[in-house]
């Protein structure tokens, strides 16, 4: 949730051909220099998604020594001091887990004598006992960060021959839980990283070495880059990077980034997140591409499980949260119809491997976007102990969980930048969906017969979603219409529980509104109460929905004058709708094309309400704590 | 900024509407030629040249092409937007541009495939401070266009479609070099009612020099629904390599050379893909299917044993199993003008569905969302959203 990022050498070359354009961030003119703390700037910017309540620097000069500067809010409200000669700099954007976000909890943090400045990605579990073996030290904020720069100032005045390396290998030793920093000095001309439990990266230039947690902060400036694994610790200098494990020196390979950092520009669009809504036949093209035998009633998912294994295979488990949790539920309902194996969802967090089930007769499937989800890699970790075969489908090549796994499948949707997931869903239940489908084949559970109207389906799945984006105006009009309301409360059955789940989870983290997702049926047995004229809803009325169940409960919020708005297949509208919104044939995918319906009105609601919907409050786009 | 480099503004804000159905939900900019949109086609021709810097001018169904061209990385260039709220004319256009162009400027249209020689040629106009400049080129048929009258290479006077005899067929190729002046002179002009770019340079033409840049190399030009195939044919005749990369082939399929596959395209066995086609991205061409000198848009599936020539299958269409659009010469009808002996045999809107065995003979227009039964023989223009019964 938290993104540091590093950069070490001489400044970059800005582009010195008047193209007319200026430097877009003022960072300096055109034929200029971009100095150490406009290029750790630049990558905070890179990284705000990961978080953003509070930001701050650390910049190194050989005459100036060490300047900080940090402050609560957005990194643009970040002033970058001047300082001409610093040779490398570190920065950090916050999302709080540990006291408020004030300028004093900001990152860097600095020792007592202002001498060491940390940043920081994690949580220092032992934090409250090392505070206490500190206890002559002067402390300024809430943060369990701030242990960590004392820690070192008690390495270096315990071994005056001890360095900044010596001493973040010594601090490592006392950390407990998970962390990615990085750590300058003054007087000192490294950077010094260490990882254990969160992403962190290191990027190669020819005299420059950048780091951060995630590649998106310098992409623009190198695509060569080293993913540092737990428990390694290395010091970065101009020329070159020095990890060590274990006390070894070790190499890691390097690695050439081929995706596009420009995918994770917000181009022509106010927002990114109607960029990606709009992206999502793009991203489901991807997501299929070379993978459907739709005549031979196929799916090839490059994956090959142990001989036996699916066979044998009595439970599928689905790991998840939030998002990536509905994308699980969706999924679930497919394994038990299409794989004919028991399927169940847990919340990564709330997962333990449960008595009562044969661990080698169960696989253990970890959805997450960023690869780096704290909790979800916690239950893969649990999973692989307990000794269940685990799998992945992520979108993140080289994520820690694609490590952690025995196979992994990309659902390959490109980046995704606002905080609120839209394309990576479709793209994740479409994987799924295929998963699934593999393995009914390879079981022999589904006949090629029944798998080819699936696969027809998901081969006309981004033509049914352009369908429905160019339906927006319809939605936008609803939007405008039903928007101010006091509550909404989202329908449907089977697959359509998810959807409802998924599209009130939307409306509820970028508009801020009370929304809420119900399985339809539950509808009478509770929430009704909640139903007034002033609460409209929203009703998954689709192929794989059961929907003319459905509409009758809709047809109940009706009766105590809750407007309805349905998502219904095309060419069986239901009359009584308020607002109907057809979906494309596509056979079990119809409510994941009836989410696009639902994307949008969250889009709208929220954009005529001016919220920041790129940045919801309080959330984060990556969630590497637990 | 610096003054002395040349931004590009195009014009894309258009509809088209002489090509729908296909422009019912994209701008006429939009419309894929070998697999690429034809702005993207202008686009490129820009960025060979030392432009760095684009503003598109959109309006109609925009976001295809904001989604598409983004923030113009992909392409090397930074891409800016402005918006034509209505399309009031090509002067109103360039206006719009206004507020982010402060210095010399050239001017597309989005829907032209042009060289770059030929956006060079008025980026060097525009950089030398000789503007106003406009393109020239000769036409076979120069009164479709604006002709121009030349004296040396002087502009004296534009005639836009001129109803009687022309003297010349040299035409406006729809390119000009402009400096920021011109603004002033556009409003000018739109005080008179007249909001063309033309009646500006007219205007122009009148009092000071309009100089013309006469150019002689590709002008491709999708007025009609025909046309549509027959640049289509020139651009993936011109590629230099088999763009088949990535498809997925079934086994004794037959593909011509001069045919764009995009990387995921799915093709069963059997298939015969002649020339002068392209397939857009995640389309289908069933087994034993039959595609000739035909435009496939993305996620289009043509059924087993369907014979497709000649024909334009819009994004998401089907076309049925042994549905049957057999080629050859047409008479199409596009408003109240009639066209005889045209080389399109059929068109298939976007989201339609064409029933098995059905076919679509002597021009037919189907219309985007019309569903057509099976066995159906449909030869006229279907509007959209129509459903077509046997019987």
């Amino acid at each position: 949730m938290c993104g540091i990022t590093g950069y070490i050498g001489e400044g970059i070359a800005l582009d010195g051909d008047a193209d007319g354009t200026g430097g877009s961030d003022g960072a300096a003119g055109d034929g200029g220099v971009a100095g150490v703390g406009d290029i750790v700037h630049e990558g905070l910017r890179n990284l705000e998604y990961r978080g953003y309540d509070s930001a701050g620097v650390a910049l190194v000069g050989a005459s100036s020594g060490l300047t900080v500067a940090k402050r609560s809010g957005e990194v643009d409200n970040l002033t970058v001091p001047d300082v001409p000669d610093a040779a490398l700099g570190v920065g950090h954007t916050r999302w709080s887990t540990h006291g408020p976000p004030t300028d004093a909890n900001a990152h860097p943090h600095t020792d007592c004598a202002g001498d060491v400045a940390v940043v920081h990605n994690g949580i220092v579990e032992n934090h409250e006992a090392l505070k206490a073996e500190l206890a002559d030290h002067e402390f300024t904020s809430d943060t369990d960060t701030e242990v960590i720069p004392h820690l070192i100032e008690e390495e270096l005045a315990a071994d005056s021959e001890a360095d900044l390396l010596d001493a973040v290998r010594g601090v490592e030793d006392r950390l407990e839980g998970s962390y990615a920093i990085c750590a300058v000095r003054e007087d000192d001309d490294r950077i010094v990283v260490a990882r254990r439990g969160s992403p962190l990266v290191l990027g190669r230039d020819a005299d420059a070495t950048f780091v951060a947690s995630d590649v998106t902060a310098f992409l623009e400036h190198t695509r060569e880059v080293t993913y540092l694994e737990d428990g390694d610790v290395a010091a970065l200098s101009a020329d070159g990077v020095d990890i060590y494990a274990d006390g070894e020196r070790v190499e890691r390979g390097v690695e050439t980034v081929t995706w596009e950092a420009d995918a994770a520009e917000k181009g022509g669009y106010e927002h990114y997140m109607r960029k990606e809504i709009h992206e999502q036949p793009e991203a489901l093209r991807q997501t299929i591409a070379g993978r459907l035998d739709v005549d031979g009633g196929g799916v090839d998912l490059d994956v090959a499980f142990p001989p036996g294994f699916l066979a044998d295979l009595e439970e599928i488990q689905i790991v998840a949260c939030g998002t990536s949790n509905y994308a699980g539920r969706y999924a679930a309902q497919l394994f038990e119809e299409l794989s004919g194996v028991r399927a169940t969802v847990e919340i990564a967090s709330e997962y333990e491997f449960g008595a009562g089930r044969s661990s080698d007769r169960t696989l253990v499937v970890a959805v997450t976007q960023s690869g780096e989800t704290a909790d979800t890699l916690g239950a893969v970790r649990r999973a692989n102990a307990a000794g269940a075969r685990t799998f992945a489908v992520t979108n993140t090549l080289g994520s820690t969980v694609t490590r952690e796994v025995d196979d992994t499948a990309f659902i390959r949707a490109g980046p995704e930048i606002g905080v609120a997931a839209t394309k990576t869903f479709a793209s994740q239940v479409a994987t799924l969906t295929m998963l699934a489908v593999a393995i009914g084949r390879e079981r022999g559970a589904l006949a090629a017969a029944d798998a080819r109207p699936v696969l027809k389906g998901l081969r006309d799945l981004p033509g049914a979603v352009q369908q429905v984006l160019d339906n927006e105006d319809a939605v936008r009009e609803a939007a405008s219409e039903y928007g101010d309301s006091e509550a909404f409360f989202f329908v449907g059955r089977e697959l359509g529980v998810p959807v409802a789940l998924e599209g009130a989870l939307k409306l509820k983290e970028i508009s801020y509104d009370h929304a809420e997702g119900f399985a339809a049926g539950e509808l009478k047995h509770g929430p009704l109460a909640l139903v007034t004229p002033d609460t409209p809803v929203l009703a998954v009325l689709t192929d794989g929905a059961r929907a003319d169940e459905t509409m009758n409960n809709v047809t109940e919020a009706q009766t105590r004058g809750a407007p309805a708005i349905g998502c219904a297949s095309a060419g069986e509208e239901y009359g009584t709708l308020d607002v109907s919104l057809p979906v494309p044939d596509v056979g079990l995918v119809e409510p994941l094309v009836a989410n696009v319906y639902l994307q949008l009105f969250a889009y709208h609601v929220a954009n005529d309400k001016g919220r920041s919907i790129d940045k919801p409050r309080n959330l984060a786009k990556s969630v590497t704590v637990e | 900024m610096t003054t002395d480099s040349v931004t590009a503004v195009i014009l894309a804000a258009g509809e088209g509407r002489r090509l729908a159905p296909l422009t019912n939900r994209r701008p006429k900019p939009m419309v894929p030629v070998a697999n690429r949109p034809l702005l993207e086609h202008v686009v490129e021709a820009v960025t060979e040249t030392a432009i760095d810097r684009i503003v598109l001018v959109v309006g109609y169904e925009q976001e295809r092409i904001r989604n598409h061209f983004g923030d113009g990385d992909d392409w090397g260039v930074t891409i800016e937007y402005v918006e034509q709220a209505t399309q009031l004319g090509t002067g109103h256009a360039v206006l719009q541009a206004e507020p982010v162009v402060d210095g010399p400027f050239v001017v597309l249209n989005g829907d032209r495939i042009v060289d770059s020689s030929i956006v060079s040629g008025l980026r060097d106009r525009a950089r030398d401070g000789d503007a106003p400049a406009m393109a020239v080129t000769s036409a076979a048929t120069p009164r479709e266009y604006g002709v121009v009258t030349l004296d040396g290479d002087r502009v004296t006077a534009i005639d836009e479609k001129p109803e009687g005899p022309v003297e010349t067929n040299q035409i406006n190729a729809g390119v000009y070099a402009f400096s920021p002046a011109v603004f002033d002179a556009i409003r000018e002009t739109h005080a008179t009612g007249e909001l063309t770019i033309t009646a500006t340079l007219d205007d122009l033409a009148g009092s000071e020099p309009l100089s013309a840049v006469r150019y002689d190399g590709r002008w491709l030009d999708v007025s009609n629904l025909w046309d549509l195939l027959t640049v289509n044919a020139g651009l993936v005749d011109e590629a230099t390599a088999p763009q088949t990369a990535g498809a997925s082939l079934g086994e004794s399929v037959t593909v011509a050379d001069d045919v764009a596959l995009a990387g995921n395209v799915r093709v069963g066995p059997n298939v015969t893909l002649g020339g002068s086609t392209a397939l857009g991205s995640n389309a289908t061409v069933e087994a034993g299917a039959v595609v000739e000198n035909a435009v496939i848009f993305p996620d289009a599936v043509i059924g087993a044993g369907a014979v497709v020539r000649d024909a334009i299958v819009a994004g998401n269409a089907r076309v049925g199993p042994n549905a049957t659009i057999a080629g050859g010469p047409a008479t199409v009808v596009v408003g109240d003008a009639v066209h005889r002996g045209v080389e399109l045999a059929g068109v298939v809107g976007d989201n339609a569905s064409v029933g098995a065995g059905a076919t679509l003979t002597d021009g037919a227009v189907v219309g985007d969302d019309v569903t057509a039964d099976a066995g159906v023989v449909i030869d006229g223009r279907v509007e959209s959203g129509a459903v077509v019964r046997r019987g």
